[in-house]
């Protein structure tokens, strides 16, 4: 009765002997168990059927989720270019998969509850304790495919997932499902494994200047700040006017996104724009409400490093007295491009808290993973450039037995 | 009474409402006083909060400040880190190809994973070939089909190709508006299918040969200068390995042609080798029967010679005894000669079976003492013997190593001098050879003449030789029997102050 976890890395430059080569050092580092659930990440270089086909040709027909990302985390290092496969063994874990799609015909709420009501279906009438999810980092409104999700299991249900990226292209990102290669998705799983997950969310980012309050708010657009267009939060702040701030909006709003307060909690909500809309509204990733206070926010390194290692303690705090089995990750895009050179400083920073265990994680567009205090009773939310951490776990007494 | 009664309560009345009016009086006063206090203090609030409104503001306006210092910082720090990285891969890149000799490598070597540490997405490289037509060496992101597109649309691109190919200047998307080729900007981008892009020559010695190209999807990258210079360097070490390439082969070729060209030398020496040996075979075979047909009819002349002139058939008139007894004289000297011959001819063909002995030297030199010392004696001649302590052996045929021995000093003999010196030396020339050397100081030995002593019948043209017969083998003989002992001959001579003959022998063993 217990959980293993292996990982393998490659960097080998055709899709296919990458994937096969990262699934073999994974399988090996398994002791050739049998697969409960594959992991597999990409850089955007690698998103090609012949991946897949390499993950198959390696380890048959196995269970599998992954997605494309701008960036490969892993306990070896951080690549720019490279294959990460992540094999899962485990007797106490158990899980129903599903894909939705397409989201851009079917909607991110209606695609959220149809992934939802797929994945408890496929779980079976066992205990659902958590869920892992990977969409398509395209989604502009991330949270109400968030709501779908919640409609369905409940808006307190932990849900931990990232969105899929390619490398602020922002043209196409790419989801795997078993031995599918999918876009415009939704994919994932409901797992039942009770306190065997541990979640961490933490960003580092700080507000500056005087709050604002958002007036007009439509879905994932927050149209009016002080009853004057959002852009002008951006104008004021950096001195320039809306047409210079339009080509650069995405590479600065990663540096300064605006930071929504939220009660209770001791971070601000993040969002980034993704663009201006007619009326000098923004256009964010996630949703915001008309009242919320807005604070343009700023980041530093080292408040960066230290939010990693924040919330690395709080993934491995939520598990308690439980034995870290291993790590997904999934980091903005963001905080990789404000780290730079210092990415390995921060995965070290990770493993000074989590220790050698294996790690696996992937550079994205948006992160989903719940809020803590009290007064959001662990409801999840979609969170722009954070760090998210799911530990997972396994119990002292599991360990005696194996 | 009742009249003062009823006086008396108006009385009182008016005095409770002076006295109220007096309170009010007094309370309204208050009332002002406390509103006046009041309203300094809604003033100095007032004031306070437009202080710490204005303080907000100001505050605020640090902030702008302070986020538009921080992202110039943002900026500086990222285009920094691309070039520390930029650099490090680059400097992994140039040891990678540097160290490639073959140019097809060299190409191979620039892999995806480099041009995303480099910051780009696609690459794309493209060359003259033999042919002078441009062929794509690199394709990083494009298909072979949409490569060999590119690469023909290119060349309808003459202001950039001017630019990069004939003026080997760096050419990229940031260039817009600086000359004439950034007309050709958003052609090249379309083209290419991405936003941004850096086009390089690679340069050999006499110009570009092709150009690199590195671009970028993403419309967020910030493509900068040091980017322009990092592709500048990478194409520019392209350029330079592959002129090493071409130098390897060049000179690879020209070893392979040069090693070719001595087989065939070495092939045609050898075939003239055997040639030579099989004309030197057949010339001693050739003297060696011709000297064995002399030998019997010269010992007849001889033995008939010398019976008649011992008068064993009757006293010879003076005139004859004399003629018959010259007969006998050259009958000896051509016996002589015949005999070196032959002696020559059987050591070179190996028919002469050397019976190898340690033999010491000092023996060797005494007897030859003994037996020269008439003649020595005749010319007045120091004859020095000087070898090491404990007298080396040498190994050698005792009959032909004296015969060496009697032909050297015997030479000296002739060529030195009267009150001459001939010495004999001998040394270890290394723990397995002996060096022996006879020295005189004679007439010496013209230079031009040096090297064709030893051949067969070859005489120095000087007064000693034309005073004294001789057969010119005596030399050759030497170096014959030096040969067969696996030794060697060396002559060293200064005209006018004599010569130096040496030999080297095995060492003996006692």
């Amino acid at each position: 009765m217990s959980t293993f976890i292996g990982i393998g890395v490659s960097e080998k430059k055709d899709p296919f002997l990458a994937a096969a080569e990262a699934a073999k050092l994974a399988l090996y580092q398994l002791h050739h168990r049998e697969i409960t659930l594959g992991i597999l990440f990409s850089t955007i270089h690698f998103a090609d059927k012949r991946l897949l086909e390499g993950i198959t040709y390696s380890l048959g027909n196995i269970k599998l989720l992954g997605c494309s990302g701008a960036a490969l985390i892993s306990s070896h290092g951080i690549l720019k270019y490279g294959v990460g496969v992540m094999l899962i063994n485990s007797d106490k874990i158990k899980f129903g998969l599903a894909a939705s799609g397409p989201i851009n015909t079917k909607g991110p709420r209606a695609a959220g509850e149809e992934f939802a009501r797929e994945a408890l279906k496929n779980l079976g009438m066992t205990q659902r304790d958590m869920a892992l999810i990977l969409s398509d980092g395209l989604v502009e409104n991330g949270s109400d495919l968030l709501r779908g999700i919640k409609d369905v299991v409940g808006s307190s249900f932990p849900v931990f997932g990232g969105s899929s990226a390619d490398n602020l292209r922002f043209f196409k990102t790419y989801q795997y499902f078993n031995n599918e290669l999918l876009a415009n998705s939704l994919i994932g799983a409901i797992f039942s494994g009770e306190d065997l997950f541990g979640i961490g969310v933490r960003h580092g980012w700080k507000p500056l200047g005087k709050p604002h309050t958002i007036t007009e708010v439509k879905g994932n657009i927050i149209k009016k700040i002080e009853g004057k267009p959002a852009i002008s939060i951006y104008e004021e702040y950096f001195g320039k006017s809306k047409e210079e701030i339009k080509n650069t909006l995405i590479r600065m709003s990663i540096y300064y996104p605006l930071g929504l307060y939220v009660p209770g909690e001791s971070e601000y909500l993040l969002r980034n724009a993704l663009r201006i809309d007619e009326d000098g509204g923004l256009v964010c990733q996630g949703d915001a409400s008309e009242g919320n206070d807005a604070r343009l926010m700023m980041g530093t390194k080292d408040w960066a490093l230290d939010a990693a290692a924040q919330a690395a303690q709080e993934a491995k705090s939520a598990l308690q007295d439980k034995t870290i089995k291993g790590a997904i990750i999934f980091e903005s895009i963001s905080r990789h491009k404000l780290l730079g050179r210092l990415t390995e400083k921060e995965l070290s920073r990770i493993k000074e808290v989590l220790g050698d265990v294996p790690i696996l994680g992937i550079c994205t567009y948006g992160e989903q993973a719940p809020l803590k205090s009290v007064e959001h009773y662990g409801e999840p939310y979609f969170h722009n450039e954070t760090i998210a951490i799911l530990t997972i776990g396994e119990s002292h007494a599991a360990n005696k037995l194996v | 009474m009742p009249l003062t009664n009823s006086f008396k309560e108006p009385v009182i009345l008016e005095n409770i409402l002076n006295f109220a009016g007096m309170f009010g009086l007094i309370a309204v006063i208050a009332l002002i006083i406390i509103l006046v206090f009041k309203m300094e203090k809604i003033k100095e609030l007032q004031a306070q909060l437009a202080k710490l409104k204005r303080a907000f503001d100001e505050l605020d306006g640090q902030a702008k400040l302070i986020v538009q210092t921080d992202l110039e910082l943002h900026h500086a720090q990222e285009e920094l880190d691309k070039k520390v990285t930029g650099l490090v891969t680059l400097q992994k890149l140039t040891r990678m190809i540097s160290t490639t000799l073959d140019e097809e490598e060299i190409f191979r070597k620039l892999e995806e994973k480099h041009i995303v540490e480099l910051g780009f997405d696609r690459a794309l490289a493209f060359s003259k070939d033999d042919a002078n037509i441009y062929r794509a060496r690199i394709s990083i992101g494009y298909t072979m089909e949409e490569t060999n597109y590119i690469i023909k649309e290119l060349l309808n691109h003459p202001l950039i190709l001017d630019k990069v190919l004939d003026k080997n200047k760096v050419f990229s998307s940031l260039d817009t508006d600086k000359d004439k080729a950034s007309k050709e900007i958003p052609d090249l981008i379309k083209l290419l299918d991405i936003s941004s892009f850096v086009c390089a020559p690679m340069m050999k010695k006499d110009g570009a040969i092709g150009a690199l190209i590195l671009g970028c999807e993403s419309p967020y990258t910030r493509l900068t200068e040091g980017d322009k210079d990092l592709v500048y360097i990478l194409a520019t070490q392209i350029g330079q390995a592959l002129e090493n390439a071409k130098l390897f082969e060049e000179t690879w070729r020209s070893h392979q042609e040069l090693e070719a060209k001595i087989q065939q030398r070495t092939k045609e020496l050898s075939a003239a080798l055997e040639e030579i040996k099989l004309i030197s075979k057949r010339k001693t075979d050739f003297i060696s029967a011709v000297s064995h047909e002399l030998r019997t009819p010269l010992t007849s002349i001889k033995g008939y010679a010398s019976i008649l002139a011992l008068g064993k058939l009757g006293v010879l008139p003076p005139e004859a005894k004399e003629r018959v007894e010259k007969i006998n004289k050259h009958s000896d000297n051509l016996s002589q000669l015949i005999n070196n011959l032959l002696d020559i001819s059987r050591i070179e063909s190996g028919r002469v079976e050397l019976k190898l002995e340690s033999l010491n030297l000092k023996n060797i030199t005494d007897s030859l003492t003994d037996m020269l010392a008439p003649a020595m004696k005749e010319k007045a001649i120091e004859f020095l013997v000087d070898l090491p302590t404990g007298s080396p052996l040498v190994k050698g045929d005792k009959i032909q190593i004296e015969r060496v021995f009697i032909n050297l000093v015997g030479n000296a003999i002739k060529f030195v001098p009267e009150n001459g010196r001939i010495t004999i030396k001998a040394k270890m020339l290394d723990p397995e050879t002996v060096q022996v050397s006879v020295s005189d100081n004679g007439i010496g030995i013209p230079e031009k003449d040096l090297a064709k002593l030893g051949e067969e019948f070859f005489r120095i043209d000087n007064d000693v030789n034309a005073k004294v017969k001789g057969t010119g083998l005596g030399l050759s003989l030497v170096k014959s029997i030096v040969a067969a002992h696996k030794g060697k001959l060396t002559i060293s001579s200064q005209p006018g102050k004599g010569s130096t003959f040496s030999f080297t022998l095995p060492r003996g063993v006692i």
